[in-house]
């Protein structure tokens, strides 16, 4: 029996009219690929891709370019199909405008760490090198997603991605524990803990930034501020100066960065990661990012006016990287084209393979529940 | 299927039924000089499992200083302060650690200095430490024990006195230690440690001081006792009653009473509330015809209640009289003796309430 959680879908595209497509300038028409998405079991994205010890090449920063596409291109897939009726439930989180900071978080870890997502984790899942096609495959709640249809907090511990976001916050004690585990094994591992300015006022973050503090665990906490709590504006909700001033109160660093940029992002987890490495304990970073859609797909941001929305888009992380990387002359418009039409289909073979694959056995229900 | 135990044996019963037992801690009288104490129990097990086990290590506060019962005394001494932690007051963070530390395979016994404040922790335990398994598809296991000292009869004020077992009983994914005796206590919490799922591991307050005649296999570093498999603690044929913790003493008190009546009682202590063992205690109500079930929870949706239900649907068509619960009738647990006395099940309501079902 496939359980239906209320009828929440709203039946219009409530960015349609305000969110300019930042993907639709330029590029060609996509072609579908017959490739099979699921990857090769080795890639770890950007965990492997680039070399966390130094700056980054050029090499480094096209995939950085590409993966904050796949990002955008793998959370529309979703949010599309739930607008166009395709699959029910609750409605999709996506990460559009904040795609710099899982691909610049993800770009300053390693393979063997670990990363805790919230309810809007597509994107470090993307970034950590999960297969798009078992991605979406969870999304619509397929049997061959990695969770097996039981949650859409995907998990991939071979990639050190676990899914957690059903109750806001409460992955970061989590984390600290995986981190605890990291140091009594002292393999050299970190674990980094997304968070959003909301749940900056949860209590367990500040129990778990003292507790992390005070037994020097390898932890990076990493708020992305994308300014709104559902409705709420951060400022209306925390009184210090920032997140990450907080981090004075644990005795921690605090590192307060454009979350728009994800070399910025990817500079400040690789050296808090450097610290937690040495044995320095761990940061708080504080990620200022920008939501472009509303919390949940179906929300129409009622309570932002369209000229704060318009502005908000100026920031786009990827379009400002793209006109950054093409005025470096490390990505032309010709090249990005080319990598969105790459994007684009390997979404589109995704959605095809989530499509095709199976709703889980009723009886399924019942496994996974004992270790 | 259950066990009989004859061996076990409380040695001194007016060393629990005492108020605040577990505070005066008299000297042991000739007869319990030698004898393994609850605590004492306790506190091997885990010496056991962590010499055994590397991965295993505690968290609580004052463990490794001044515990409250007592129960890690001398283990920071053996395992030094990584392995046996104090934690700032902060049961959330600490509760999360042992469930993210389990992801990577390591075993933490949490001691929380009152069960009751596992309400802080509620989320990170049956969101996270039980859920995390199965909405991952079993991609992870997460091996904990959280230990909760319990239970009223102390006056120890009405959040510091609960047995809020029955609340996790009801939650998916966690299983549910209730031990009455020294033998279980060791051999309960050596299964909780090496089980690779969260375990809650209830410890009454009142039963830390009692010292107990035990079997030869108590002092054996393998000895186990295995999760949902209920001991028979007295043969009877009249009525069965199930009890946990301390009401088991009590129960066994009331059965010589009323074996003074021709009464026969049959006394069951399932030891696990999840896993239970319905079986035995079915086998137990075809036999008897009667059952009563026995728990300091608070009645409504409590663990007799489930107990209940067990044996309406399984063995309705041997019963003689109606099944009875007796249990905290649903207040706080009150400070005061008179009080405390009222809502807690005691020897004589056990005796009343088998009076009256087996006179009907």
């Amino acid at each position: 029996m496939l359980v239906r959680i209320g009828n929440i879908r709203v039946p219009m595209r409530p960015d349609s009219d305000r969110s300019p497509d930042v993907l639709a300038d330029g590029g060609s028409e996509a072609t579908s690929s017959a490739a099979d998405p699921v990857r090769d079991d080795d890639w770890a994205g950007l965990l492997s891709a680039i070399d966390a010890d130094g700056d980054l090449d050029p090499d480094e920063l096209r995939m950085l370019m590409r993966i904050m596409l796949l990002i955008r291109k793998v959370d529309r897939a979703w949010g599309d199909a739930y607008l166009e009726g395709e699959v029910e439930g609750i409605p999709p989180s996506l990460s559009t405008g904040q795609e710099a900071v899982s691909a610049g978080a993800s770009a300053g870890l390693q393979p063997g760490d670990f990363q805790f997502t919230t309810h809007r984790g597509q994107a470090p899942m993307v970034a950590s090198g999960l297969d798009p096609g078992r991605i979406l495959a969870d999304l619509y709640m397929r049997s061959d997603g990695y969770n097996s249809g039981k949650s859409y907090h995907v998990t991939d511990v071979e990639r050190g991605v676990i899914g957690m976001g059903g109750i806001i916050g409460a992955q970061v004690p989590v984390a600290g524990g995986k981190a605890l585990a990291q140091q009594f094994r002292d393999d050299g591992g970190v674990s980094l803990a997304y968070f959003g300015d909301g749940t900056a006022n949860e209590g367990a973050i500040h129990e778990t930034a003292n507790l992390a503090a005070m037994w020097d665990l390898p932890l990076i906490m990493l708020c992305e501020n994308n300014e709104y709590n559902i409705t709420q504006r951060v400022d209306e909700a925390v009184k210090a100066p920032s997140v990450a001033s907080r981090a004075a109160g644990y005795g921690i660093p605090g590192d307060l960065v454009d979350g728009n940029d994800p070399i910025a992002v990817f500079e400040a987890v690789r050296d808090a990661a450097e610290r937690a490495r040495s044995g320095d304990g761990p940061t708080l970073i504080e990620a200022q990012t920008v939501r472009l859609d509303g919390h949940l797909t179906h929300d129409p941001q009622k309570y932002r006016s369209d000229g704060e929305i318009a502005d908000r888009w100026t920031q786009c992380p990827i379009r400002r990287f793209r006109e950054r990387l093409a005025a470096e002359d490390v990505l032309s418009k010709e090249e990005f084209d080319e990598m969105k039409a790459e994007v684009e289909s390997e979404v589109e073979a995704a959605v095809e393979f989530a499509r095709e694959s199976p709703y889980p056995e009723p009886e399924e229900a019942y496994e996974d529940l004992w270790a | 299927m259950g066990v009989t135990d004859t061996e076990t044996r409380l040695l001194d019963r007016n060393r629990l039924l005492d108020r605040n037992a577990f505070r005066r801690d008299a000297p042991p009288s000739e007869e319990e000089e030698g004898a393994p104490s609850f605590r004492g129990a306790l506190r091997e097990a885990m010496r056991e499992e962590m010499r055994r086990d590397e991965s295993v290590f505690q968290m609580g506060e004052d463990i490794a200083t001044a515990p409250p019962f007592g129960v890690t005394s001398g283990l920071a001494d053996e395992f030094g302060r990584d392995r046996i932690r104090n934690i700032p007051a902060s049961e959330v963070a600490v509760m999360g650690a042992a469930a993210g530390a389990g992801i990577d395979g390591m075993r933490a016994i949490v001691e929380f200095q009152f069960g009751d404040f596992l309400s802080v922790a509620i989320d990170q335990l049956t969101h996270q430490a039980a859920m995390l398994r199965h909405l991952t598809g079993g991609q992870v296991s997460i091996p904990m024990v959280v230990r909760l000292p319990c239970g009223g009869g102390e006056s120890t004020g009405p959040q510091h006195s609960q047995t809020m077992h029955s609340w996790f009983a009801h939650a998916p994914g966690i299983k549910v230690a209730v031990p009455s005796s020294a033998t279980d206590a060791k051999g309960l919490l050596k299964t909780a440690i090496r089980d690779d799922n969260p375990v809650l591991f209830f410890e009454h307050k009142s039963l830390y001081g009692t010292r107990w005649a035990v079997p030869d296999e108590f002092e054996d570093p393998d000895f186990t006792i295995p999760f949902g498999e209920a001991a028979i603690r007295r043969s009877g044929s009249d009525i069965t009653v199930v009890a946990t913790m301390t009401m088991v003493e009590h129960a066994l008190a009331a059965a010589e009473t009323l074996a003074d009546d021709g009464i026969s009682v049959e006394v069951i202590d399932p030891r696990t509330v999840e896993p239970l063992d319905t079986d035995t205690i079915v086998e137990s109500v075809r036999k008897t015809g009667r059952l009563l079930a026995v728990d300091e929870a608070y009645l409504s949706c409590g663990i007799q209640g489930e107990i209940v239900s067990q044996i309406t649907e399984q063995a309705f068509d041997s019963l003689e009289a109606e099944p009875r619960r007796l249990g905290n009738p649903g207040v706080p647990v009150p400070f005061s003796p008179p009080l405390e006395d009222e809502v807690l099940p005691s020897t004589d309501d056990i005796v009343d309430e088998v009076r009256s079902l087996v006179a009907d």
